[in-house]
């Protein structure tokens, strides 16, 4: 990363390309711009608000943001909430989980080179499956492509930034954190050992007790975290911020392959969020869902899966988006079918959520739902024959360079199309039946999901001049892909061959010695071919030709239209398809000094009329070069912060807590020493993030501020209400898993001989009075402040508060009395699924409470009369929270 | 292909040899061998038209002499920088190719279903015929246990030519009871039984794996599976009949010993 930063700061042959630079220092002097932070910043609930009105300043002195340092500073990577910057964070800290992946699978094909070779025990090899497994879908793939998005996206919709950049920076922060934690599993005792499915029962304690495997589970729930809150954001971003005439059908390819990802993720991990949270309730509070004999197993598994089949195009399609990026420029040609290939990937990403069940073909599910899933899955099938066709037609007529961006997703393609043909194969239940759980899905998968990192790669071969302003050696990229393709095949083929070795096995027929001994060596061919990447990417940072802004012909996208890497605020004007094509808009404005870039040499070009300059059309791919280096301010903009270090600290709390918790189980802690200082982090740690979430929402930032080109069907939404909106979007699924998994268990249990555990629903009938009521209350809270009362909104607030401090006490008292007679959380499946269903209720019911506490504090000194909004956004939370109980209380009390 | 009509009258085909028979081998060899060549061959046609066009359109390849038209016209509409993004055209190609591998693939499934209906159907005139085996996983082995109560441990004995129905669970956490050579694969999850039926035709010994993974015995986590000559198998069977190791009802164990020997008396 040193290296990167170091050299992105050189002056490379006058041309000072980065805006970052140049702006480097002057935030301090922009103070009196920032705004207050006032908005519903609610402990891990994505609403920070960044489009309040600028005149509202509180006096916060301590609040006030830091400057924002330059990029060869250290410094500077901690509080950035730049979307390049985070893009490269994304992209480095991915390649680590890669390496750190790639080994623990260099470490099984050693272990395989023989059957039953005692290279590693057979707990190790475990656990280096399950890490190689978690690591490479979890913390590599996604992460890696959303290194791109981050950094592409907004340059490609035309956008400044993140519709939130703070949440982006703290995205990142967990994403690693979360990743960290993971590596601390492996130091205590034991990782998690039951393979990236992480089936049911072995995930529970009773099978895998160590603390390390809680661990390993704990650093998931924070990853999904970070995912929840990137989705919110990347979602807000595209939906409202996309420069005038950029419509859906508009978008980029890259730009659409991200937007169905982030759909697909916002939802497709709320599922995998309430499977983890139910794992975690039953490792560290005891509670027996998995453990359930009859509905324990095939819950996880409905689970899992319902996660786990989206989460496969989740991470294939920005490698999709990649292809055909690559494959349009490097053809010179404008994809085949381009509406119908986005058709076919909606179509995709919604049925991705209908096919979970193929996974579970031999757990005894009956004909006809066999049936419904062999027929969806078939049809899920087909759309990527259209795509793969649409990909290939693409090449016809064109001027095919082979440059290495292309050669990676040309073989990524092929190999896509082996393993989709093998996919059918699995569709096929009769032959899902013998291929279950034997290296023929290992190929399929393989194929699939490295042939979308081979793409990947390619991306980043594509957009490396894009990120660092240097070309990398075209030699070498092709060295690199040549190994890289040899070694793939060497490897992932002979999988298909010796097809029959069971799955996770360190034992196997000898007949099939010779393929498992060539798997190995391709998988060393695949590994050295990355330490060619290595070298080569890191080499030409120092010494790689100067980009320019487009070094590839016949591109088309918006990034390369601005210098190389983009300045900080990315464009030199307003971006606009308004005429038909890319333009600048500047407006008459002139500068002034302490305003937007005040005090940087030579800055802006004092913005004249409109449509100044348009982009250079010159398609020679090196003699670009007659950009204003200093155009990078757009005098009208010049607002928005880029420094926070609350992200940075927010992370580090919550992976403290997190840590702390690991050492929980069963409600208790272990005994002793052990456990004394597990509480003892778990208290340090609770304490710390909430400093640090106080600390984040007492910050003044402000974010890119509207109106935006387009934010149809939003443009009366605001970023941070649409992100309230998403946010319970993924909400609503993570509740509907919570009462699907109650209603799945209780059918399993029979539906009638189920103990329903209140056996008075008097105290949760009086609770949902009191929630009904506070919602009222929010309501007139609201009123009250668009009329301008401080005291009515207190009393509506004070209200609220009230009210549910006495739904959280009655709760209490309820609870209290149950455990008095015996029933506990781990008394049975029935106790279970009450008190962790309504105890997720309950804690959102508190989050909103600890919220109301802020703004009660905040409302007192005048807050919220001359803007509403985050009350209002408050509101919408607050009476989801109460639509839930209206769902929990007939399932838990009455039914 | 052969589709909707066969599926709907699948037993009748079976004779005229659409749909695969025989055992769950013969059935998984046949169509494995089906998707096998058909997938090879349009993944071939596919990949080599690709490299066809790569090759073809190379840049600075033979193109550049080509004096066709179309393809100089083609040349004069790149792609710029800040174009919005449109359609590249050639839609009727790209649906007639997508049609095309929507038949192959519809029809190729269309054609499995016919066989899963017939692996999946229960036989019914010969349902006295069907061997009832309870198969327990456990961390980490297997108990096999007979009609009559016999259980044993690691070692799965049975007769040849006659249908077995497995009927698996497990005692612990999820595992897979899988035979490769005869192509029987059941889940094994505790709390619930899963079925899985087969017919061996050799008689021989073959090896069980676990195929989910269940701890760090996974790898060890096989059993043997005897298929024994009928009459080798009854005389064992009686065997253990009389000196059942967990005679826990003794008339139950009877009458299923009595109904097994006829049904295997009866074996075709």
């Amino acid at each position: 990363m040193n290296d990167e930063t170091r050299h992105r700061t050189e002056p490379d042959g006058g041309h000072t390309t980065d805006g970052g630079h140049a702006s480097a220092g002057e935030r301090t002097t922009d103070g009196e711009h920032e705004t207050d932070g006032g908005r519903a910043t609610d402990g891990g609930h994505a609403t920070a608000g960044d489009e309040l009105d600028p005149s509202r300043i509180d006096g916060h002195a301590d609040a006030a943001e830091e400057a924002f340092p330059p990029l060869g500073s250290i410094k500077r990577w901690f509080v950035t909430t730049n979307h390049k910057d985070i893009g490269i964070l994304y992209t480095l800290t991915a390649l680590f989980f890669l390496v750190f992946g790639g080994v623990l699978a260099l470490l099984m094909r050693v272990q395989l080179w023989t059957p039953g070779g005692n290279f590693l025990s057979p707990l190790s090899y475990n656990q280096a499956v399950t890490a190689h497994g978690l690591l490479m879908v979890f913390w590599f793939l996604s992460p890696f492509a959303f290194g791109f998005a981050n950094y592409v996206v907004p340059l490609q919709i035309g956008a400044k930034d993140l519709a939130f950049p703070r949440l982006n920076a703290l995205s990142y922060w967990l994403y690693l954190f979360s990743g960290v934690l993971f590596g601390v599993s492996f130091f205590q005792g034991q990782s998690l050992a039951g393979g990236w499915t992480m089936y049911a029962p072995l995930n529970l304690p009773t099978y895998m007790p160590n603390v390390g495997a809680t661990t390993a589970i704990l650093a998931l729930v924070l990853f999904v975290a970070s995912v929840t809150v990137s989705s919110v954001n990347f979602l807000t971003t595209m939906h409202r911020m996309r420069a005038e005439g950029l419509t859906y059908w508009r978008l980029p390819l890259f730009t659409w392959t991200i937007l169905l990802t982030v759909w697909m993720m916002l939802f497709a991990f709320a599922a995998l969020l309430a499977a983890l949270l139910i794992l975690t309730s039953d490792r560290l509070l005891g509670t027996t869902y998995f453990a359930a004999e009859g509905s324990g197993s095939l819950l996880w598994a409905h689970l899992f899966w319902f996660f786990g089949h989206p989460e496969v195009y989740i991470v294939f399609f920005p490698a999709l988006g990649v292809m055909a990026e690559t494959f349009q420029t490097f053809t010179g040609r404008r994809l085949v079918g381009r509406k119908w290939f986005i058709l076919a990937m909606i179509l995709v990403a919604v049925q991705s959520f209908a096919v979970w069940m193929h996974h579970m073909f031999l757990t005894g599910i009956n004909l006809q739902v066999k049936t419904l899933f062999m027929a969806t899955t078939i049809g899920i099938s087909l759309p990527f024959d259209l795509m793969v066709f649409a990909l290939i037609y693409t090449m016809i007529k064109g001027r095919i360079r082979f440059t290495t961006p292309f050669l990676f997703s040309f073989g990524a393609l092929v190999l896509f199309i082996i393993g989709g043909i093998t996919g059918v194969f699995l569709g096929a239940i009769v032959l899902d039946y013998e291929f279950r759980g034997t290296y023929w899905v290992v190929a399929h998968f393989h194929y699939v999901m490295v042939g979308g990192v081979t793409a990947l790669i390619g991306g980043l071969y594509y957009w490396f001049p894009k990120m660092t302003g240097r070309m990398y050696d075209e030699w070498l990229g092709k060295v690199h892909f040549g190994l890289f393709f040899v070694g793939f095949n060497l490897l992932y083929f002979p999988m298909f061959l010796a097809w029959e070795t069971p799955r996770r096995v360190i034992e196997y027929d000898p007949a099939f010695v010779t393929w498992h001994q060539l798997a190995t060596v391709g998988a060393f061919v695949l590994g050295a071919s990355f330490l060619v990447m290595f070298w080569n990417l890191s080499r030409s940072l120092f010494v790689g030709e100067e980009a320019g802004d487009n070094p590839w012909e016949f591109a088309t996208t918006a990034e390369w239209a601005v210098p190389s890497p983009p300045p900080l605020e990315n464009f030199p004007g307003t971006p606009s398809y308004g005429s038909g094509s890319l333009r600048f808009l500047t407006t008459e404005r002139a500068l002034t000094p302490g305003e937007g870039s005040g005090g940087a040499p030579g800055v802006a070009d004092g913005g004249t009329t409109a449509a100044v300059g348009g982009i250079d059309h010159d398609l020679d791919s090196r003699g670009l070069g007659g950009h204003d280096p200093d155009r990078s301010h757009d005098p009208n903009h010049g607002h928005e912060s880029h420094a926070s270090v609350w992200p940075f600290v927010v992370g580090l709390a919550s992976f403290v807590v997190f840590l702390g918790l690991s050492g929980f189980r069963d409600g208790g802690l272990p005994p002793g020493m052990e456990g004394g200082i597990y509480a003892g982090i778990a208290v340090v740690g609770t304490a710390f993030l909430a400093f640090a979430l106080v600390g984040m929402a007492r910050q003044r930032f402000r974010g890119p501020a509207g109106p935006f080109g387009e934010s149809w069907p939003f443009d009366g939404v605001e970023n941070t209400k649409l992100g309230v909106w998403i946010f319970l979007a993924s909400d609503v699924v993570l509740f509907g898993a919570f009462i699907g998994a109650y209603v799945f268990t209780r059918v399993a249990h029979g539906w009638v001989d189920w103990h329903v555990v209140p056996h008075d629903p008097t105290p949760g009938l009086v609770n949902t009075y009191l929630l009904l009521t506070s919602s009222f209350s929010v309501v007139l809270a609201l009123v009250a402040a668009e009329k301008g009362s401080r005291y009515g909104l207190l009393a509506g607030l004070t209200a609220t508060l009230v009210l549910g401090v006495g739904f959280l006490a009655n709760k209490a008292i309820e609870w209290n009395e149950l455990f008095h007679e015996g029933l506990t959380l781990s008394s049975s499946v029935e106790t279970s699924t009450f008190y962790l269903t309504t105890g997720l209720h309950g804690a959102h019911v508190l989050v909103g409470l600890l919220i109301v506490l802020y703004m009660m504090g905040r409302a007192a000194r005048g807050a919220y009369l001359d803007d509403e909004r985050p009350v209002e956004y408050f509101g919408l939370y607050w009476h989801f929270v109460d639509i839930v109980w209206l769902f929990l209380f007939p399932l838990f009390y009455i039914i | 292909m052969h589709t909707v009509g066969s599926v709907v009258a699948v037993v009748p085909l079976h004779g005229e040899g659409i749909l695969p028979t025989g055992t769950r081998a013969d059935v998984f060899r046949e169509i494995f061998w089906v998707f096998l060549l058909l997938g090879t061959l349009v993944g071939v046609v596919v990949i080599v038209y690709m490299f066809y066009n790569a090759y073809k359109y190379r840049d600075g390849g033979a193109r550049a002499g080509a004096v066709d038209g179309r393809e100089r016209g083609a040349a004069d509409d790149r792609p710029t920088l800040g174009e919005l993004p449109t359609g590249g055209g050639g839609g009727r190609k790209l649906f007639l190719s997508f049609a095309l591998s929507t038949v192959i693939v519809i029809s190729l499934i269309a054609w499995t279903y016919g066989t899963l209906l017939y692996v999946e159907a229960a036989p019914t005139e010969q349902e006295d015929d069907v061997l009832e085996i309870r198969v327990e996983a456990y961390q980490f082995g297997w108990a096999f246990t007979y009609p009559n109560g016999h259980t044993a441990d690691g070692t799965l004995r049975v007769p040849q030519g006659e249908t077995v129905e497995l009927v698996v669970t497990s005692r612990d956490v999820f595992h897979n009871f899988g035979i490769p050579e005869l192509r029987v694969k059941a889940d094994a999850i505790p709390g619930q039984t899963t079925t899985a039926r087969f017919t061996p035709s050799e008689t021989g010994t073959y090896q069980a794996n676990c195929y989910e993974l269940c701890g760090a015995g996974h790898s060890y986590m096989t059993a043997e599976v005897v298929v024994m000559e009928p009459d080798d198998y009854e005389r064992w069977y009686e065997n253990t009949a009389s000196n059942s190791e967990t005679p826990s009802n003794a008339t139950t164990a009877n009458s299923t010993t009595a109904n097994a020997s006829a049904s295997v008396g009866g074996d075709r």
